[in-house]
């Protein structure tokens, strides 16, 4: 429950805000004046604009809400614990606000994305920092909406209502159905992303197996090459087992190294910066390695030990898919570890067992499910992983053993296929073998996540 | 009846000598070591990772960096930039944001609503084979459906197709984590809500929305990050690498050519020349710190949040 300020404080707040805004925007306009914009268009159109807004928005919504006038509809300046904003919060926010409102004139009619994209970071930023009870939600909606109706900092003060008032009351109950209601039709949405894949997907698949020039003999050809109507797809399935198992390589030894050194070894201070180091791997996107896999794992790690490798190799793609399994199998096989119980530890160093004894013949075997989990995870990422082999592995159709030379993997295919023509809604049976790629990958993949589900659920031991 | 003193039933101990046995755990030391090797090859990865993009960008940054943010794309290594890319992918990261509340309410239904219903047990099963999809093939639905199907509403190969393609392969992402955070709230403020006579409704909206919101904002964030770094269905979809119109106009931004960042580096990084290296590793940085802050954004709006909450 909020108590309501003393009505003198709420109004010399409100009375100040304003002054601060008119003072602010004349350092803003000798600024514009005097200084040309190093980064942009904030040309004073723009200025004036927002300042219009801000002028429109002080004189009527604010007053309305935030003066004795606003202390009736029950609304005032607050922070968090329901005191009222100190000026200089005001101020800074105002400021803020501006900030917010001359973005938009910058992105939409300038359409200078850069410029208004950090005013509005930092402005929301500081909006956060400074707004009162509202201030997360400001943040999330992007401050844009919240700022446009001006409620930002504002909180509502509940009017009190009896039980007799509120007990069956037809409108709460009808919301409440609605509610209901809504989300579980936000359920069924993925419900129906999943039958609408399952079904284009197949549709089209079927439509290449079933068109006139197909026959089953141009699945198995020597080399992978849509335009001539060749579709060996013995040859993608070679390099797609090449470059998962190289990924698997690199990924498991060091994802499971690093998850029994989290897990058995490290202290809890230790942990504390190695995990989240470890993790960032996971949040870089997969452009970003396929580059890498080429920029520098070829020329640095792999041309020194294999004199022959080509520029782009499915080597490469592999060691590159492998780094980006490497916190998969590192974060799922440490969550199955840590959940063996410390008793299991203990009878064992009970019984004089060493650390690497308890680790290996006792905390493995008991996290042996979640470890396969991890393992089949990771499998079934690196059948699916794309930018990576598509920048990486050189996406040659000719058919191809030798992992130092270019290859092509399903995904690869697929995306040549989808990058390749110029337009892509096209038809014919080379955009068709795009559906039937989908629909294999769609399946392997499926069937892995489906074996990881079974093992983990059948061979968890219960403790 | 005399025990036998307790003397005759110790046996003496050579501390030393166990020391000297402790000393000799030969497979523990190795073990150790290759636990310590790999975590030590891990953060060469991630080191590497870093290191390989801030030298590769080192040209451009110092000499044109904001003429490389804000030129579009071009055949002229001195003049190409990302400008494109950065207004498609954050154009994408805002489509992908307005379709948040869809995944945070069906993550609220799974959680709240959900009965061991065969309708329950069918969004639960789809939502968890969803979340490992690849990528791509969300492109070949975004093709069918958004590209082709739906041409007259999305314009064909725009940045709204591929928006709400991505949007959609993050769903699971979304529905996933707020459905972690709506589980950890503790029953007894359901209980508690309940028993002063709230509605579920109301229950969701003033105690389990609030005290889950630092997990939701966190797996929605991770969300973004993962819709900036994208490609793939991009790639599917029609994204091009490489065009000159439709760059002024807000309008014709939406309905015509597009490309993202990611984008930008598969198609810098696919040069053979070498003087597009500079080019893919600064759009890499930009892309990396786009996804920094963003995640940035989300540990500090989760330490804010939590800290307002009390828990």
């Amino acid at each position: 429950m909020v108590t309501v300020p003393a009505l003198s404080s709420r109004v010399s707040a409100a009375a100040v805000e304003p002054i601060v805004f008119v003072s602010v925007a004349v350092l803003i306009a000798l600024v514009e004046y005097f200084v040309s914009s190093p980064i942009g268009d904030f040309g004073p159109s723009n200025f004036w604009l927002a300042f219009l807004v801000l002028v429109v928005w002080n004189g009527w919504v604010f007053p309305q809400s935030q003066t004795a006038l606003g202390s009736l509809t029950g609304q005032y300046v607050a922070m968090t614990d329901g005191s009222p904003a100190s000026p200089v919060t005001i101020a800074i926010r105002q400021l803020a606000r501006f900030g917010v409102l001359y973005g938009i004139p910058v992105l939409v009619l300038d359409f200078n994305i850069v410029p208004a994209a950090a005013v509005w970071v930092i402005c929301g930023l500081v909006i956060f920092r400074t707004a009162g009870n509202r201030a997360p939600w400001d943040f999330v909606a992007g401050t844009i909406v919240v700022e446009g109706f001006g409620s930002v900092g504002m909180i509502e003060l509940p009017e009190l209502k009896t039980a007799a008032d509120l007990r069956l009351d037809p409108a709460r109950n009808r919301q409440d159905r609605v509610a209901g209601r809504a989300m579980f039709l936000a359920g069924l949405v993925s419900v129906l992303v999943s039958a609408l894949i399952v079904w284009n997907i197949f549709i089209e698949a079927w439509a290449f197996v079933s068109a006139d020039d197909f026959s089953w003999g141009i699945l198995s050809g020597r080399g992978w090459f849509p335009r001539r109507g060749e579709f060996d797809v013995g040859t993608l399935f070679v390099g797609t087992l090449w470059v998962t198992g190289i990924a698997m390589l690199v990924a498991a030894p060091i994802g499971l190294g690093v998850a029994f050194y989290l897990s058995e070894y490290a202290p809890s201070r230790v942990r504390r910066i190695v995990k989240p180091l470890i993790e960032t791997l996971a949040s870089i996107p997969s452009v970003v390695l396929g580059f890498f896999a080429i920029s520098f794992v070829t020329p640095n790690v792999l041309e020194p030990v294999f004199t022959e490798i080509a520029f782009q190799s499915i080597l490469a793609a592999g060691v590159g898919v492998g780094i980006l399994t490497v916190p998969i199998v590192a974060s799922i096989s440490e969550d199955a570890m840590r959940a063996v119980p410390r008793e299991l530890r203990e009878a064992s160093y009970g019984l004089g067992g060493r650390k690497v004894t308890t680790a290996l013949r006792v905390v493995f075997p008991a996290a042996l499910s979640g470890i396969s989990a991890a393992m089949i995870v990771a499998i079934s990422r690196a059948v699916g992983e794309t930018m990576v082999v598509f920048i990486a592995a050189g996406l040659t159709g000719i058919f191809n053993t030798n992992p130092l030379d270019p290859g092509q993997t399903i995904t690869g295919a697929m995306a040549s296929l989808g990058a390749g023509t110029d337009e892509v809604a096209g038809v014919g049976i080379a955009f068709q073998s795009l559906y039937f790629l989908g629909a294999l990958l769609f399946v392997m993949t499926l069937l892995l996540n489906l074996v990881s589900d079974v093992i983990v659920r059948r061979f968890r031991q219960v403790y | 009846m005399t025990a036998p003193s307790p003397s005759t039933r110790t046996r003496t101990v050579d501390l030393d000598a166990l020391r000297a046995r402790r000393g000799a755990d030969v497979p523990g030391q190795l073990f150790f070591g290759l636990l310590v090797l790999a975590v030590v090859v891990a953060f060469a990865m991630v080191g590497s990772v870093f290191w390989s993009v801030v030298d590769g960008a080192s040209d451009i940054v110092t000499e044109r960096f904001w003429d490389f943010l804000s030129s579009p794309s071009s055949s002229d290594p001195g003049k190409a930039g990302v400008a494109q890319g950065i207004r498609g992918s954050l154009l994408i990261a805002l489509i992908v944001m307005m379709t948040f509340p869809i995944g945070v309410a069906a993550a609220i239904y799974l959680e709240e609503y959900a009965e061991d219903t065969w309708a329950a047990r069918l969004i639960q099963v789809t939502v968890r084979n969803l979340a490992g999809v690849p990528s791509i093939v969300y492109g070949l639905l975004g093709l069918a459906v958004f590209v082709q199907a739906l041409r007259g509403i999305t314009g064909g190969s725009t940045v709204i197709s591929g928006g709400i393609t991505i949007a959609i392969l993050v769903l699971p992402v979304v529905v996933i984590t707020s459905g972690e955070a709506v589980r950890a709230v503790p029953g007894s403020l359901r209980e508690g809500a309940y028993g002063l006579g709230a509605t579920k409704w109301e229950v969701i909206r003033t105690q389990i929305f609030p005290a889950a919101l630092p997990g939701i904002l966190t797996g929605t964030v991770l969300a973004v990050g993962r819709a900036l770094g994208e490609a793939a269905p991009l790639l599917v979809i029609g994204a091009v690498a490489f065009y000159t119109t439709g760059n002024n106009d807000f309008l014709e931004q939406m309905q015509g050519a597009f490309t993202a960042l990611p984008m930008n580096i598969a198609n810098f990084a696919k040069e053979p020349a070498e003087s597009w290296r500079g080019h893919a590793a600064t759009a890499s940085l930009v892309l990396l710190i786009l996804v920094f802050v963003v995640n940035l954004g989300a540990i500090v709006a989760r330490a804010r949040i939590s800290k307002k909450l009390g828990n």
